[in-house]
């Protein structure tokens, strides 16, 4: 696809007018940091460094052609290693809004249009109607098959929430089970929350396309809809570039919002540190040993140290702080999965693999039984290179291990649970 | 939307996150100071690994074998060096607290000792150092004791080759052989060796490089490799390499991007918070301003403005590199406060004809003066205010890399400048 004729960019010229004082490509020292701390280095025969140099010797032709642009997922570690404070993934955004739409990796357009294509902003194309009545039914079967929850609510479109809640569309199209311990932890601490038939979907690869016109209008599409119920929290749940992509959306955007942003993960920190959510480690008598995977887009793009923290507060309270070992490098220097950035959806298996395998590595270090993390792409990237390159750890969301730990997992919700976590359920 | 700045509150603040930095919230933790400490990774990332104190003095062409009695020599020929200015004492306590520091978290050092260790460079030259990491230890003793032994390079490495080393070595050092081998899973392209450092942190890798490894050293003992023991455990790694090949093995430092940097910069990322510290890495102080009670530090990270209210600030920022000074055509000033710098005259004064003139160049010794409470001095002469200290390379009246001494001006000076701080704030809370 690399020899079609497009308007090459003059990224030299892009760079100066993007990058701040002081960080632009001409500060660059070629030390290489940035390519030996990136999974993308070597794919494509290219890395960050390399692409620097490019840019800098006016080799636009084959910077604008390079498939390496859908390799790398934005996930900004190169940044953040380097001395002199150099954003590579602008450019690299760059370059792709720069491919025509055609050749584009099909399925990261795709699910843009999707996404586009009704007014649930969901890449899976589920509309409001089948969102309400999936949500419905399966409250209803909760509320009959659970008796402890025969009053479980699951309030859709009511004005004046304090919690606009958002939900990945892989929990309502493919395993709906997989929202009812989300909801029995909001009855639990008493929230005030709704979800919304429109705008109500957590994914946004219009922006990993490159396509900025449509992240923002799929942006505007949610503001309206957190506006139009008044909400005074849009809750990300366990995503990590929905987050990315409204919040840093808004600022791009210069959009107004009379409403906070933030993340699950903060709430169920707090609600923890307030008694309101009673969990604790007592489940784990066989001390099985968990791991935290921090999404790039909600740590080291985002939020920083703090929800890095949180995020290792809420694990170690569920599952024991010796039974709790952090990945190395961590934080905000932790490596992306390789799932980030439309990568799994851009039909690259085999480079995304080869992403995939520093991951795979620093999880294997470890040697923990599973890793917890409040990202779908992160889950699925990592239960993939788990099975492809022959690791035997699980991949949990936080709520299940919350419902597990308070022991009010039902039977439908154990999907994620190896053998050696269903053993320990009464 | 609102953007909320973050607001911290500290007695001491620290800006800068290189050795000096580093240095400085060690001493501070271990007076039990409250500390921020803000900055970028600066040329820590950089560093071989070695701990310098005094390989070299200007005036002469032999290089410093007993370094603590170098400085008593340095003393007499340039008392403004701000190694003249600290007693050896307190320069001994310094290093002492940071080798051990870093030993506690996982990267031993060797002990400073009366004599520098003559150390192997990426390029197999020799050069004089204080205290090197355990994981290379092996290296000088082996090439002190001339034990047969082989280095060991890899196919699509850059920056060290085995050839090389032995090469240069070749005259003082007939045993050393050389070999090639291939790490596991990586036989395609270009490998760095962090992520070869990493790869070792699984044992199921450690196994299989062992069993290559053995197979390379024949008949020899004693193998050299890049530095690629491990990034988080280096010591575990290499003791579980020696076990599993029945070999001695040491490390030598290899080109940047290396990896004895990135262990000291990602250990210190994740041990300062564990140990209290607020670390906010990669940023840098964009304002820095002072009032009665302190000072107000300003920077922002991806997520938005933080401040940083401190009592006392402790600028170690580098020079022109990191960033700390700042070179113009009118002359060089200092970046966050324009501080007055000790400079020559004029731009054409800065470097004298000859390249290699064995008195090096003015320019790098260019830098801020301080007073004897390692307060930098105002353009009046007088301290620039009363809760501002500095340390390391920033200081003027040295020459870090002609001197082999860039570890220690950083350790020795954050040494005194934390002492001084904590005078200043006990006197305030008094
Ligand atoms: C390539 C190389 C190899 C080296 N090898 C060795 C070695 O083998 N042995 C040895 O002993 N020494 C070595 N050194 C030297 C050693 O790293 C220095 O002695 C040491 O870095 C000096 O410490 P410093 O902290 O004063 O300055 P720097 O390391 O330059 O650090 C300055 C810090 O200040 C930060 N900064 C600047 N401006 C701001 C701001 N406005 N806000 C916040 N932060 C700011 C920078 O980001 C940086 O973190 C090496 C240096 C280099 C460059
Ligand atoms: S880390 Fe930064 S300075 Fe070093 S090569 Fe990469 S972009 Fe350039
Ligand atoms: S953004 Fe991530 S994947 Fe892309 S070049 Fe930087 S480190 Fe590599």
């Amino acid at each position: 696809m690399s020899d079609t004729i497009r308007p090459a960019i003059n990224f030299k010229e892009k760079a100066l007018e993007l990058l701040p004082e002081g960080a632009s490509f001409e500060s660059c020292l070629t030390c290489g940091l940035c390519s030996s701390g990136c999974p993308a280095s070597g794919i494509e025969n290219m890395d960050p460094r390399k692409f620097i140099r490019m840019a800098m010797l006016g080799m636009d032709k084959e910077l604008s052609t390079t498939p390496w642009v859908w390799c790398c997922t934005l996930c900004k570690r190169c940044q953040h290693v380097c001395p002199m404070n150099i954003d590579i993934s602008q450019l690299v955004f760059f370059a792709r809004s720069n491919w025509p739409q055609e050749e584009k990796p099909s399925g990261i357009v795709r699910s843009c249009q999707l996404i586009r294509s009704t007014d649930s902003t969901s890449a899976m194309g589920l509309p409001p109607e089948d969102f309400v009545f999936v949500v419905q039914d399966v409250l209803e079967e909760v509320r009959v098959t659970q008796p402890a929850f025969k009053n479980l609510q699951a309030p859709m479109d009511k004005k004046g929430a304090f919690f606009f809640v958002n939900q990945n569309s892989r929990e309502p199209m493919n395993e709906p089970d997989e929202m009812v311990p989300l909801w029995k932890i909001f009855d639990l601490v008493g929230a005030d929350w709704t979800y919304s038939s429109k705008g109500w979907a957590a994914e946004n690869f219009c922006m990993f396309s490159g396509d900025e016109e449509a992240w923002y209008e799929v942006i505007k599409k949610r503001v309206e809809a957190v506006k139009a119920l008044g909400c005074k929290v849009w809750l990300n749940t366990e995503c990590g570039h929905s987050y990315y992509t409204m919040w840093n959306a808004l600022h791009r955007f210069g959009m107004e919002a009379d409403f906070k942003l933030e993340s699950l993960i903060t709430y169920y920190a707090r609600w923890i540190r307030e008694g309101k959510l009673p969990v604790n480690s007592k489940w784990n008598r066989h001390n099985i040993t968990f791991t935290v995977q921090d999404p790039c887009m909600i740590v080291r793009k985002a939020y920083g140290e703090s929800i890095a923290e949180d995020m290792r507060f809420v694990v170690k309270s569920l599952v024991g702080e010796e039974n709790f070992i952090d990945m190395q490098p961590n934080r905000s220097a932790n490596y992306c999965c390789g799932g980030g950035g439309g990568f799994l959806q851009a039909g690259m298996t085999e480079h995304r693999r080869t992403y995939g395998k520093r991951k795979f590595d620093q999880i294997a270090t470890t040697g923990a039984a599973y890793v917890l993390t409040p990202c779908h792409n992160c889950h699925s990237q990592m239960e993939d290179i788990g099975h492809f390159y022959g690791g035997n750890y699980g991949v949990v969301h936080f709520w299940t291990l919350i419902c597990l730990s308070l022991g009010i997992l039902g039977e439908n919700e154990r999907t994620y649970l190896g053998p050696d976590l269903l053993a320990l359920i009464d | 939307m609102r953007e909320e700045t973050r607001k911290f509150d500290t007695e001491l603040a620290v800006i800068g996150s290189g050795i000096a930095g580093c240095a400085a919230s060690i001493f501070a933790l271990n007076r039990q100071i409250d500390c921020a400490q803000v900055g970028n990774t600066g040329a820590v990332a950089y560093t071989t690994g070695y701990l310098d104190l005094l390989g070299a003095i200007e005036e002469s062409s032999a290089a410093v074998a007993k370094p603590w009695e170098g400085l008593a020599q340095l003393k007499n020929l340039h008392p403004d060096h701000p190694l003249s200015r600290i007693p050896v004492t307190d320069i001994r306590k310094g290093f002492d607290q940071f080798a051990t520091f870093l030993g506690e978290c996982g990267i031993t050092y060797t002990a400073p000792r009366e004599s520098n260790i003559t150390a192997l460079t990426p390029a197999g030259t020799l050069k004089k150092t204080l205290c090197v990491p355990a994981t290379m230890a092996a290296g000088p003793e082996a090439f002190a004791d001339k034990t047969p032994c082989v280095i060991i390079d890899f196919k699509g490495l850059k920056g060290f080759s085995a050839r090389e080393v032995v090469a240069n070595l070749q005259d003082q050092w007939p045993t050393l052989l050389a070999a090639r081998i291939i790490f596991p899973d990586m036989d395609k392209g270009e490998i760095y060796p962090e992520v070869m450092a990493r790869a070792l942190e699984v044992p199921a890798t450690r196994t299989r490089l062992a069993e290559l490894l053995r197979e390379a050293a024949g008949e020899v003992k004693v193998i050299g490799l890049p530095a690629v023991l491990g990034m988080h455990r280096p010591d575990h790694v290499r003791a579980e390499l020696e076990q599993l090949t029945g070999l001695t093995i040491f490390e030598i430092p290899t080109m940047p991007p290396s990896v004895p940097g990135i262990r000291l910069r990602e250990m210190f990322e994740q041990v300062f918070p564990e140990k209290g510290i607020t670390l906010i890495p990669q940023q840098k102080v964009t304002a820095l301003s002072f009032d009665t009670d302190g000072a107000l530090l300003c920077l922002s990270d991806n997520y938005g403005p933080i401040t940083i209210q401190a009592k006392a600030v402790i600028l170690a920022t580098g020079r022109f590199l990191s960033g700390g000074l700042e070179a113009h055509i009118t002359g060089i000033s200092e970046s966050l406060l324009d501080l007055p710098v000790s400079q020559p005259p004029s731009r054409t004064d800065w470097y004298r004809d000859g390249y290699t003139d064995r008195r090096g160049h003015p320019i790098h010794k260019a830098g801020i003066d301080i007073d004897t409470s390692y307060r930098p001095l105002g353009k009046n002469g007088k301290p620039y205010n009363e809760h501002l200290f500095a340390a390391g390379i920033i200081l003027a009246h040295q020459d870090w890399i002609r001197g082999r001494s860039g570890a220690g001006i950083a350790i020795a000076t954050a040494y005194k400048a934390v002492e001084a701080a904590e005078k200043f704030l006990l006197a305030q809370h008094a």
